[in-house]
């Protein structure tokens, strides 16, 4: 594999990409939807009176903000790759780059690079306001650039499964599809699969005194089920907020009402092994619980990589197997 | 008719190829000199496109033996693909690029140095006569010039073997003029050119060979020369004196013959009968004015091979 190569097909790629498209009007829909949710955001969040006091408000102005921005992404990056190979296939172009001699891996990266790169356009244009959220206090820039870094990684992770599919599926509506229910089992069938299979964790317990007997669902079994969810990658990723310390030395928390820092919070705390006594705020944030992210993150990574590698695998050429209805040319 | 195999850029020897249950190549054979047009040409469904596919280094052949530029496409295809050009029946063009912007990607895809392939897409923009349309974006071309654009991409790299499917169809008579002169010209330049199609006359002036296939086999193989040569058609002959000419053909040999009001036809003859017999007439004093054959005979011939095969 050269760069250099990657590069061309990539820059072929992104310059067919901006004549097609009618790329003003999608950004420029994407900025008024951003934007209209921050605002309106703001808003509620400071009980509707614009200047009223709430601790740190842009703490739950960020969390949501990016919880948001997140789905969007996940729908919108299937549609940025979804056909970039089958499409190709379809108006017969492919063919004549496999006969150059760019290398299969070479067209692979270059075309994700492309899809990823219109991607992250999408995600550059939500920094304004993520600079609003900034300057609305509580968040640290380290925080924004975890969750933008984080981000960023899957949209590419989305781009890459989309385009495997778009490689292996000879029809680009039925790549297109598949890569939105590979995105729906990522966020929502890791979470449905989560309840369903941690009941049959179960332990039964002992009351004190040996009077009675209850049930504790063992989660700590089974929370890497939900290790692979986009949100909960970016949410337990993200760099705790810290407290306010008052000053007579008493810990304030700032992230009480944002859903981002509670994700995270809530899937440490699946990890950990039920407790018997409980565990006082400030204990959690002295010595916090094992972090579940880096499973998370790795997991999408490899599944990027072997997406790469599938799409790859199908460009070599001359192929032996040729999926039924494809017209090599 | 076989050809020195170290003199063919292209040769194939018993391949075969199926998809699924549907088989495609059944154990076809055949050679493409240098310096020379091969057509290919056969019913659909032959098998031509999918042979092309196999030289292409696109498509690995089941089993048998093929060598373009001397190299094996499945265990060299970087080998081959620098020195093949591949044309499909599809173009295969990016609508939205310029002319330009389009010969310019391939030669870096093929990693010409920017120099060279200034120099290259000039000349060759010229040969095709699309010089003016470097900054024209490709979807206001027309199919023929869509065509010579697709055959300028194939030719970027200088290939010393170049595959053409179906380059003719579609294109109108001028066009195909252009093709004929184009190509003769590559193969005058030292190139092994295999052309295919399903229209043999589509052909006829651009080949110096004819390999017919029909169901994933060589029928035949055939110099243009000795086709024309055997091939047997129907002549229409005029002179300044009708019943002197038909008072003249019955002592040729020449039972058969219909006059209307454009002349007389006859035949069929080949074309050493037609040589004969005009000698023949001119040696009785008949004046003749015109001895023409009608329609194409290498279409007969076609339709005659292919006819053996149902």
């Amino acid at each position: 594999m050269r760069p250099p190569q990657v590069w061309l097909v990539a820059m072929q790629e992104f310059r067919i990409r901006l004549r097609t498209g009618r790329w003003r009007w999608l950004l420029g829909a994407w900025v008024v939807v951003v934007g209209g949710f921050t605002v309106l955001l703001d808003l509620a969040l400071s009980g509707g009176y614009p200047g009223s006091s709430v601790e740190a408000p842009g703490v739950p102005l960020f969390g949501i903000l990016m919880l948001f921005v997140l789905g969007l992404v996940l729908v919108v990056s299937p549609a940025l790759t979804s056909q970039s190979i089958n499409g190709d296939r379809e108006r017969g172009t492919l063919a004549t780059l496999q006969v150059t001699r760019l290398r299969p891996m070479e067209i692979a990266l270059g075309k994700l690079l492309a899809g990823w790169g219109v991607g992250l356009v999408a995600l550059a244009l939500t920094l304004p306001f993520t600079g609003y959220a900034l300057s609305r206090g509580g968040i640290t820039v380290v925080r924004v650039a975890a969750v933008y870094a984080v981000v960023a990684i899957l949209i590419g992770v989305v781009c890459a499964v989309s385009q495997a599919l778009s490689a292996l599926l000879a029809r680009s509506i039925t790549s297109a599809l598949l890569s939105y229910v590979a995105v729906a089992a990522l966020t929502v069938g890791t979470l449905i699969l989560f309840w369903l299979v941690a009941p049959l964790f179960t332990e039964e317990r002992v009351g004190p005194g040996g009077e009675y007997r209850y049930g504790v669902v063992r989660y700590d079994k089974v929370w890497w089920l939900l290790a692979p969810n986009p949100f909960t990658v970016v949410a337990d990723s993200a760099p705790h907020v810290p407290p306010r310390i008052t000053t007579d030395g008493d810990f304030i928390r700032v992230d009480e009402n944002d859903p981002l820092s509670a994700i995270g919070r809530w899937v440490r705390e699946i990890r950990t092994p039920p407790r018997t006594e409980p565990v006082s705020y400030d204990a959690r944030f002295t010595d916090p619980d094992p972090p579940v992210w880096p499973y998370g993150l790795a997991f999408n990574v490899l599944l990027g990589a072997g997406a790469v590698a599938v799409t790859a695998s199908r460009l070599r050429t001359p192929s032996r197997r040729v999926a039924r209805g494809v017209r090599i040319a | 008719m076989s050809v020195d195999e170290s003199a063919a850029g292209v040769v194939v020897r018993d391949v075969w190829r199926h998809f699924g249950s549907v088989p495609a190549l059944s154990g076809m054979s055949l050679s493409a000199p240098y310096g020379q047009v091969t057509a290919l040409v056969g019913p659909n469904g032959a098998g031509k496109t999918t042979l092309l596919l196999v030289l292409a280094s696109l498509l690995r052949p089941d089993r048998g033996e093929v060598r373009v530029a001397g190299l094996d496409p499945v265990l060299d295809p970087y080998g081959v693909r620098a020195r093949m050009g591949w044309m499909p029946d599809t173009f295969g063009l990016y609508e939205q690029l310029t002319v330009a912007e389009y010969l310019r990607f391939f030669a870096d895809a093929y990693g010409i140095d920017r120099t060279s392939a200034r120099s290259r897409t000039a000349e060759l923009l010229d040969l095709v006569h699309l010089s003016e349309y470097g900054p024209q974006p490709v979807h206001v071309l027309s199919r023929g010039q869509k065509q010579r654009l697709a055959l300028t991409r194939a030719l970027i790299h200088r290939p010393s073997v170049l595959l053409l499917d179906e380059p003719a169809s579609g294109l109108d008579p001028r066009s195909r003029v252009e093709l004929r002169d184009i190509l003769r010209g590559l193969a005058a330049g030292g190139a092994a050119v295999l052309v295919s199609s399903h229209i043999l006359t589509e052909l006829e002036e651009i080949a110096d060979r004819l390999v017919l296939v029909s169901r994933g086999r060589t029928v035949s193989e055939h110099t243009m020369a000795e086709l024309t040569r055997s091939a047997a058609s129907r002549y229409r002959v005029r002179a300044t004196y009708p019943s002197a000419l038909a008072a003249a053909l019955g002592p040729l040999g020449v039972t058969e013959a219909s006059a209307n009001g454009t002349g007389t036809e006859l035949g069929p003859l080949t074309e050493d009968q037609a040589a004969d017999l005009l000698a023949g007439l001119v040696g009785a004093g008949v004046r003749v004015v015109a001895f023409e054959p009608l329609g194409s005979n290498l279409e007969s011939v076609y339709l005659e091979m292919t006819e053996e095969r149902r």
